[in-house]
């Protein structure tokens, strides 16, 4: 077996494990607001197919600046996106002005 | 084309693969756009509507959203296996890895569409009149089903055209067009391949795992 070869099945075992932790990680009993932690494994398995299947440190470099590109426009799509609903106080009313 | 030959505007048939790789991945950057807003529309319905929307995706298929996952890892990772062989010029195993990629794709949208989503229907999940979930929760959990709905047609669609491109390379391999100087085509498909792959990696906990806790 080429090392290249070797590479593929290794990045295949690993992205199996990962998904086994993702699947265990979801049966912690994890608070309603900590349950997205679940995500952290996929974000590994997003970066290694695209380190290893779709070899993304190959090409030329304009292909590194698009893919960093993606990257970046995302994290600021869903940064400022998730802004309101992570730093939103609802005050109830009824507290704000008793009676 | 063959190997050696290239177009006017390119300098080298190097330079025509290279453009045609970072043009792949330019379109990816968009399509990372253009799944992002899926994703952060899950972000912000799951936030002001927790306990509802967790309840819909309790209502999931969590057997065969897992089994897809597997099966798209493997695709993903025989297609990566045929790249390799057609540089070391071996065609005939190029064609079989891509057969095995696109049937592991067809096995994905039957158990997807022709199982799961059929399921669903019979259960009453389409957020419509008679929408199974029903009394205080029934608002977070149609808007789950909105956004699990629309999430898996849109990757779906990206799934046909995948395999649409796959079979094409097949054809394309079939008539001796690669060879270890010649596959940028394969090249690209396999970096489009790949992506589906990535959007569904992301799709999976989104709709299968965070809800479900203990």
């Amino acid at each position: 077996m080429t090392p290249r070869f070797r590479r593929l099945w290794l990045t295949l075992g690993l992205l199996l494990v990962l998904l086994a932790m993702e699947f265990g990680i979801s049966f912690l009993p994890l608070d309603r607001e900590a349950r997205p932690l679940v995500l952290i494994p996929a974000v590994l398995m997003v970066g290694l197919v695209g380190a290893m299947f779709m070899e993304v440190g190959r090409g030329p470099t304009i292909v590194r600046l698009f893919a960093v590109a993606g990257v970046l426009w995302l994290t600021i799509l869903l940064g400022l996106g998730s802004l309101d609903p992570m730093t939103r106080t609802d005050y109830h009313v009824q507290d704000a002005f008793p009676k | 084309m063959s190997d050696v030959t290239h177009e006017f505007q390119y300098s080298s048939a190097r330079h025509r693969s290279e453009s045609a790789i970072s043009g792949m991945w330019l379109f990816l950057a968009t399509e990372v756009l253009f799944f992002g807003a899926l994703f952060l529309t899950w972000i912000y319905t799951r936030h002001w509507n927790q306990v509802g929307f967790d309840a819909g995706a309790r209502q999931t298929e969590l057997a065969i959203g897992t089994i897809n996952t597997v099966i798209l890892l493997a695709s993903s990772f025989v297609y990566s296996a045929g790249v390799a062989f057609i540089e070391s010029g071996n065609s005939r195993r190029l064609i079989q890895c891509c057969a095995i990629a696109w049937a592991l794709g067809v096995a994905f949208l039957i158990l997807k569409f022709g199982i799961e989503w059929r399921d669903d229907f019979v259960k009453h999940l389409f957020p419509g009149h008679d929408f199974a979930i029903q009394g205080p929760l029934s608002g977070g959990a149609r808007i789950f089903f909105v956004f699990y709905f629309l999430g898996t047609a849109l990757h779906g669609v990206h799934m046909v055209g995948g395999l649409i491109l796959v079979g094409w390379i097949v054809l394309r391999a079939r008539r001796g067009e690669f060879s270890p100087t010649f596959y940028t085509p394969v090249t690209v498909v396999g970096l489009y391949w790949s992506f589906v792959d990535i959007v569904w990696i992301v799709l999976y906990p989104l709709i299968y795992l965070v809800g479900r806790g203990p």
